[in-house]
């Protein structure tokens, strides 16, 4: 593993490490690693070397090195990379003009010293919860190579949770940062949406589309939002906000107030997400439940939102090369697109009240707490999953914990929770991972939380 | 599975479809039709759900 990426930092800052020797470790762990799990879809090593050269160039000269400085990181392929041709996971995109610029957000990782390695495996046109791809194969699970990584970031998650990189980039509109970060046991962050630009990002619906990081560390995923921060006109949906630091070392302020999600979250969550949410919340010292009563009828209308602004998005490309899109895909985007105005619209009037609804429940609690996937990692292929005793397809039933939150746009971070719970000992190693879910705005306290319980040996990252 | 002919909504998708500029074959346009059923199974949620009348849209979110 290349550390941490807080270790990573202080060691060329020491000099003890060279930016160069940190990229050649993390080449060879590639080398040896993706071949099994099938992360990455492209690496960009001649980028890292040129990137890494500058680097060590600032530190043979005596200057102020840059917050992430050494660092290698990846990207969902749905990011724009200068030279490269942004696929977003989908054949229909193969064939389009390499990306002119960097997006937004990977060129403010450039500037904080960040090391871009690659380009990762992705649900197609992040359209689902596994990352099982119709052109680029199947992303597997680093902690069991016959289950899932989760998607739609699947790469993202798995390269961290394999000890490949310290830190990836994904994206999350209904789950996709939070179910792979669960499945694969790492730490992810979804901001509060509009916090980070998406610039430069592959859209999916724009009305939910968030950005953020995976990490192997609580101070990783801090270090990177905060290198990602800022507000960027050319995204309607970014707050036009000033950066607000995560204020590290993070610590969590005394006397907050975190319940812990009862109801749907309780009912679709399977005995080892219980226990991963018992000890997150005894390690915070939760013991109130409480309610978002709305949580149900919040996923159905980001249902409703998805496919109706997914199909109106891809209808050109539908009609013209159906047949260059993937099976589980396709049909479903049609479908979405034949939406009626008065669902969307009602859709958009639930997803105000559900909005309004949690603003209630921040009236006594800080934070909120719930599993980010109602069980482990299914396996590849699987088609449903059985959360006490009731079946619900896999596709779907991923993010059944995940939609509610994403709708509202609330701050989460998702942090990795290994509950020793399952019918197998295959299962009993596998983690599940704890959303820890802010306010607007908050989401400081969402990883000063999460910090607290990495300190507490609660939520880690364990490598195969 | 139930066939696509055998489905109230066929007749809508159909129209719908064809409203939109594609064509399919009965294949595809089965399989459309039951992607479409699940998502309006999900929709009666959104529309049993008790809103006040003047309950205002938030088609530009930004909390």
């Amino acid at each position: 593993m290349t550390g941490s990426a807080a270790d990573i930092v202080q060691q060329i800052a020491k000099g003890t490490r060279s930016a160069a020797a940190v990229l050649a470790e993390c080449k060879a762990l590639i080398e040896a690693k993706d071949p099994d799990l099938n992360c990455f879809t492209a690496k960009t090593f001649r980028r890292a070397e040129r990137e890494a050269a500058v680097i060590d160039a600032l530190y043979a000269e005596g200057k102020a090195l840059p917050p992430l400085a050494g660092v290698p990181y990846a990207v969902k392929n749905l990011f724009d990379v200068e030279g490269m041709v942004t696929l977003a996971g989908a054949k229909i995109n193969a064939g389009n003009a390499p990306a002119a610029a960097d997006a937004t957000i990977v060129a403010r990782m450039r500037r904080a010293g960040a090391i871009l390695v690659g380009a990762l495996n992705m649900e197609e046109l992040a359209y689902g919860f596994l990352t099982e791809n119709h052109h680029y194969g199947t992303t597997r699970n680093p902690h069991d190579r016959t289950r899932g990584a989760g998607g739609s970031s699947g790469g993202s998650a798995a390269a961290v949770g394999a000890g490949m990189l310290p830190i990836t980039l994904g994206s999350d509109t209904s789950g996709s940062i939070r179910v792979p970060a669960s499945l694969c046991g790492v730490f992810g962050l979804k901001p509060t949406y509009g916090r980070l630009p998406r610039t430069g990002t592959y859209p999916f619906v724009n009305s939910f589309d968030h950005v953020g990081p995976f990490a192997n560390s609580v101070l990783g995923l801090a270090l990177a939002y905060d290198a990602m921060q800022g507000p960027d006109p050319a995204d309607p949906a970014c707050a036009q906000r000033a950066i607000e630091p995560a204020g590290v070392p993070l610590s969590l302020p005394r006397g907050i107030r975190v319940g812990i999600l009862g109801g749907w979250f309780h009912q679709w969550a399977d005995p080892a997400a219980r226990r991963s949410v018992q000890l997150a919340a005894a390690a915070l010292g939760a013991t109130d439940w409480t309610e978002l009563k709305s949580a149900e009828v919040a996923r159905a209308a980001a249902y409703i939102i998805t496919g109706a602004e997914g199909g109106a998005l891809h209808r050109p490309r539908l009609l013209e090369r159906y047949e260059d899109f993937g099976p589980a895909s396709r049909s479903r985007l049609v479908a979405g697109g034949l939406i009626p105005a008065t669902w969307v619209i009602q859709a958009q009037r639930v997803r105000r009240h559900a909005y309004r609804e949690a603003m209630d429940l921040f009236e006594h609690f800080d934070l909120l707490i719930a599993a980010a996937a109602p069980a482990v990692a299914p396996n590849v292929g699987q088609e449903t999953l059985l959360i006490n005793g009731r079946s619900i397809p896999v596709k779907a039933g991923l993010g059944i914990l995940t939609q509610p939150i994403s709708c509202i746009g609330l701050p989460v971070c998702t942090v990795p929770v290994w509950p020793g719970e399952g019918d197998s000992p295959a299962e009993r190693a596998l983690p599940v991972g704890v959303q820890l879910i802010g306010a607007p705005w908050r989401e400081g306290l969402c990883l000063a939380a999460a910090r607290t319980l990495e300190q507490a040996g609660i939520a880690e990252v364990r490598l195969p | 599975m139930t066939e696509a002919h055998d489905n109230p909504l066929e007749p809508y998708v159909r129209a719908a479809l064809a409203l939109q500029g594609y064509t399919f074959g009965d294949g595809e346009i089965a399989e459309i039709v039951m992607q479409f059923s699940r998502l309006e199974a999900i929709a009666q949620a959104v529309f049993d759900w008790p809103l006040p009348f003047a309950s205002e849209p938030a088609p530009v979110f930004r909390p």
